[in-house]
């Protein structure tokens, strides 16, 4: 980063300066290992296993698949949410430290998609966890996802992390 | 023998139980009154090896014969099947041949198929007896049968629900449930809990809003 031009920097532009290099680092380590928990609910979940696995390979994005939610920064929630689990996705998101994201996969995790007017189904799973980026598809491709992923490492190296503690 | 054969052998072999056979595609149908169903069900295992229970199925007959779908008058609602807000039928109703359970038996020995249909009784609610001691696997089917279609097993050694939410209300594959359910989920904040609530949304007509004749 070059240091001994940022004091020059910083005469010229304030102490907000290193304040947004520190937040490029912090983000850049963020985007560059986001743990996904599992939460395969449905044939979307086919399509984020395709992901993971050889041909597309998200752990080139250093998205590595993990079964706990205390190891995760991401959860993809990946298919149909039904009224019975809705409470055990709002207690593993609770459970997964901060910071944390969500990928809404799918129409049915999006708003409800072909069970909108279902008695059992969740008219989208953010009526119980904040979401954000939702993938459209039914079921999204898995290039979908993985550009659903790109999008939230974008949205990520936006944030202002050191700001908000 | 063929299947035609085969089940007039049936129908001489079990007149006593008044049964009523008849052919499902090329499988014998036979319906069965529900007093002597589980001597014949035994019968049926024992006599005619008829080792496997594939399935069990519930059917409403409540709207049966009605045609929802053929109809001259286009309206902004469509139809009002399922709509209404019925939960659970009135005490005193009684389900008059309402509903049918039917059992996909399969006789592994003799190469054979074989559907065993009994009305449940009027009483509220429909009951039949349970065949749990004859094929266990009837144990979950009928689970299901009775969560979704409210059918009650007699003799059952656990009839829970299998399928529906804790603590759900009503059956919901009955014609009268409501197809948009009663209650929904969402997150209190203030609570910091998943609650229930009313259901948000009205039924969305499900026909086309425009008929047009066809151009013959």
């Amino acid at each position: 980063m070059g240091l001994e031009t940022d004091n020059d920097l910083i005469d010229q532009q304030g102490p907000g300066f290193i304040i947004t290099s520190v937040d490029k680092l912090v983000n850049w380590a963020r985007t560059g290992s986001m743990w996904p928990v599992t939460f395969g609910l449905a044939c979307c979940a086919i399509e984020m296993m395709h992901a993971g696995a050889a041909r597309y390979d998200t752990d080139r994005f250093g998205v590595f698949f993990r079964p706990s939610p205390r190891q995760s920064d991401v959860m993809i929630v990946a298919g149909t949410l039904v009224n019975k689990m809705a409470p055990a996705l709002r207690k593993v998101y609770d459970q997964m430290a901060e910071p944390k994201w969500v990928i809404s996969m799918g129409s049915c995790a999006n708003g409800g998609g072909y069970y909108h007017h279902s008695y059992s189904v969740v008219r989208g799973c953010d009526q119980i966890i904040p979401v954000d980026i939702y993938v459209p598809g039914c079921p999204p491709t898995s290039e979908a996802l993985i550009n659903g992923i790109i999008e939230l490492q974008e949205k990520i190296k936006n944030e202002e992390s050191i700001a908000n503690g | 023998m063929d299947s035609e054969e085969y089940s007039k052998t049936l129908e001489e072999r079990f007149h006593q139980y008044k049964i009523d056979v008849s052919m499902n595609r090329a499988n014998p149908e036979i319906e069965v009154n529900h007093e002597h169903m589980i001597e014949f069900a035994n019968k049926l295992k024992k006599d005619e090896s008829y080792e496997i229970l594939m399935d069990v199925i519930a059917v409403d007959f409540l709207t049966y014969g009605d045609v929802d779908w053929k109809t001259n008058d286009a309206t902004n609602t469509g139809y009002s099947r399922a709509v209404k807000p019925t939960i659970i039928p009135d005490i005193d109703e009684t389900f008059k041949e309402r509903f049918a359970v039917f059992y996909q038996l399969l006789s592994i020995s003799n190469n054979q198929r074989l559907t065993l249909k009994v009305f449940a009784s009027e009483s509220n609610p429909p009951s039949v007896p349970s065949l749990v001691d004859i094929w266990s696997s009837a144990d979950w089917f009928e689970r299901e049968a009775f969560d979704l279609m409210g059918i009650h097993f007699e003799g059952h050694p656990d009839l829970r629900r299998i399928l529906t939410d804790y603590g759900f209300i009503g059956h919901p594959f009955r014609k009268d449930f409501p197809t948009n359910g009663n209650l929904e989920v969402v997150y209190d904040e203030e609570k910091e809990e998943v609650v229930y609530q009313p259901v948000s949304i009205s039924t969305r007509p499900t026909v086309p809003r425009v008929i047009r004749d066809r151009n013959d």
